[in-house]
């Protein structure tokens, strides 16, 4: 244990953890029950946990212990709502030119997509959602997960069939 | 669908951009491309719901100001301070005692003993004798203590030293008798030089093979003799000229008993042997011609000597 080794106890280390990884925590959690409240709570015990523990957890395995500790207190959650995701407006901005039935067809078609999402089973949601909204590679994601890279692309393509099918011809 | 977008991991590899330049052109004429191309695109622009993290930040902070206190690690040593201090003085003791370890031997009534020294120079010692040496850094400081009587067949090399409270026999490479018993001292040299300094006297005395000297009346007094080897390696004690009580000394050894010499004129001299086999025939081969007549106390081993006339 060399002395260069950042504590998890000191103050500034522990809030350097928390900007680093409090969003992709609450969205991970998000994705995986659609509840707001639950998700900001299990994003609060997992670092609260974190600082209980703070001296026996290494600054580099800080992250892997909160995914788990996260993903632990979810599954000892028993109520799942359906996810709402907002989206960004984006598009508004730049397609002037296009026609209100456009529009309204794309609006129609992002709302299929949400539904479509929040059917998704929620392995493939979580992994479908960290991958296009937070931009995370899958190493990250499997990290995150806990699971093998390989079945993280593998749920990432059946997310993407799944969507495909709800679609059917467009 | 194409059955091969159904792959394991073709969209997740569509998805990172690894797909190779072939497999996306084929991918991208495919009908289903433009569906994909379309939930991609559009799913990228999807957000998660706001999530004030700062509030939860103070919350946080909050609860783990409440006790930093209690929850800061105490730093526990592996290795207490008070141990490098122990192993310190460990160390101290063991370079202390591998210094001074010495090998130590010792012949008892009758007992006879074969020693290899650590440079296999060789030393028998006689019944009832001690001798002891330094183990460690042999080689280069040939030096032992000898109480007693014992044979050395020395190796080549350094001094080899004999130290005996008497004096102290030097060598570089030879075959040599010593005998430190109280207060008397004998060398006798079989092959090689051997310088024999004396405590008592100050003095030192070189001997050839075939000289022997010896301390008597705190004077040296030198002889010659024909022996490769002591006789007492073999059996026998031989004697030339040697003080009388120097002999039944050498007797008591042998055969563990004691003699009473009160009444015998100890200044008398004996030259002869006697054999380490039988009691009896040593005693009379020693009293006869010295003219003592002896009785026997079985009890106590005692040996009442006490002469003719």
């Amino acid at each position: 244990m060399s002395s260069e080794t950042k504590s998890v106890c000191e103050q500034e280390t522990y809030e350097y953890l928390y900007n680093a990884h409090s969003q992709t925590l609450y969205n991970y959690i998000y994705y995986k029950c659609g509840d707001k409240q639950q998700a900001e709570d299990t994003v609060q015990d997992a670092f609260v946990k974190l600082w209980n523990n703070c001296s026996k957890v290494f600054f580099e395995k800080a992250k892997s212990f909160l995914y788990t500790v996260a993903r632990n207190i979810f599954l000892n959650e028993v109520a799942h709502k359906k996810i709402v995701l907002e989206h960004q407006n984006t598009l508004s901005n730049r397609t002037t030119n296009e026609t209100p039935l456009f529009l309204l067809e794309e609006q129609e078609f992002m709302q299929q997509l949400k539904d479509a999402i929040a059917n998704l089973p929620e392995k493939q949601r979580e992994v479908f959602l960290l991958s296009r909204i937070d931009k995370k590679k899958y190493s990250e994601i499997a990290e995150i997960t806990g699971v093998s890279i390989k079945a993280v692309e593998k749920r990432m393509s059946l997310a993407l069939v799944t969507l495909r099918k709800q679609f059917g011809k467009i | 669908m194409e059955k091969y977008i159904k792959e394991d991991d073709f969209l997740a590899r569509w998805i990172s951009g690894e797909l190779s330049t072939e497999e996306l052109k084929k991918f991208e004429n495919s009908k289903d491309y433009t569906v994909l191309k379309r939930i991609n695109d559009a799913s990228q622009t999807l957000k998660a719901p706001t999530f004030n993290n700062q509030a939860l930040l103070n919350k946080l902070r909050e609860q783990t100001s409440a006790k930093p206190q209690t929850s800061k690690t105490r730093v526990i040593k592996l290795i207490p301070n008070w141990a490098y201090a122990a192993a310190a003085v460990m160390i101290a003791f063991g370079v202390f005692y591998v210094m001074n370890m010495q090998s130590n031997f010792n012949t008892g009534f009758s007992e006879q003993l074969a020693v290899v020294l650590p440079d296999n120079s060789e030393v028998k010692l006689n019944a009832n004798s001690h001798l002891n040496y330094k183990t460690l850094n042999w080689r280069s400081d040939r030096k032992l203590e000898l109480e007693g009587e014992a044979f050395f067949d020395v190796e080549k090399g350094k001094t080899f030293k004999v130290i005996t409270n008497e004096g102290v026999v030097e060598v570089l490479g030879t075959e040599f008798n010593v005998i430190s018993r109280n207060t008397y001292f004998e060398v006798q040299c079989m092959e090689g030089k051997v310088r024999v300094t004396s405590n008592t006297l100050h003095k030192n005395v070189v001997l050839l093979p075939g000289e022997a000297v010896r301390i008597v009346n705190n004077n040296f007094e030198e002889w010659n003799f024909e022996l490769n080897e002591p006789n007492w390696l073999v059996g026998e004690s031989t004697f030339y000229n040697a003080p009388i009580l120097q002999v039944l000394q050498a007797l008591e050894n042998q055969f563990e008993i004691t003699f009473d010499t009160s009444n015998i004129d100890s200044n008398k001299r004996f030259t002869g042997a006697f054999t380490h086999k039988d009691l009896s025939l040593a005693i009379k081969t020693v009293s006869t011609p010295m003219n003592l007549s002896y009785s026997l106390d079985k009890e106590e081993r005692i040996i009442r000597l006490s002469s003719k006339e």
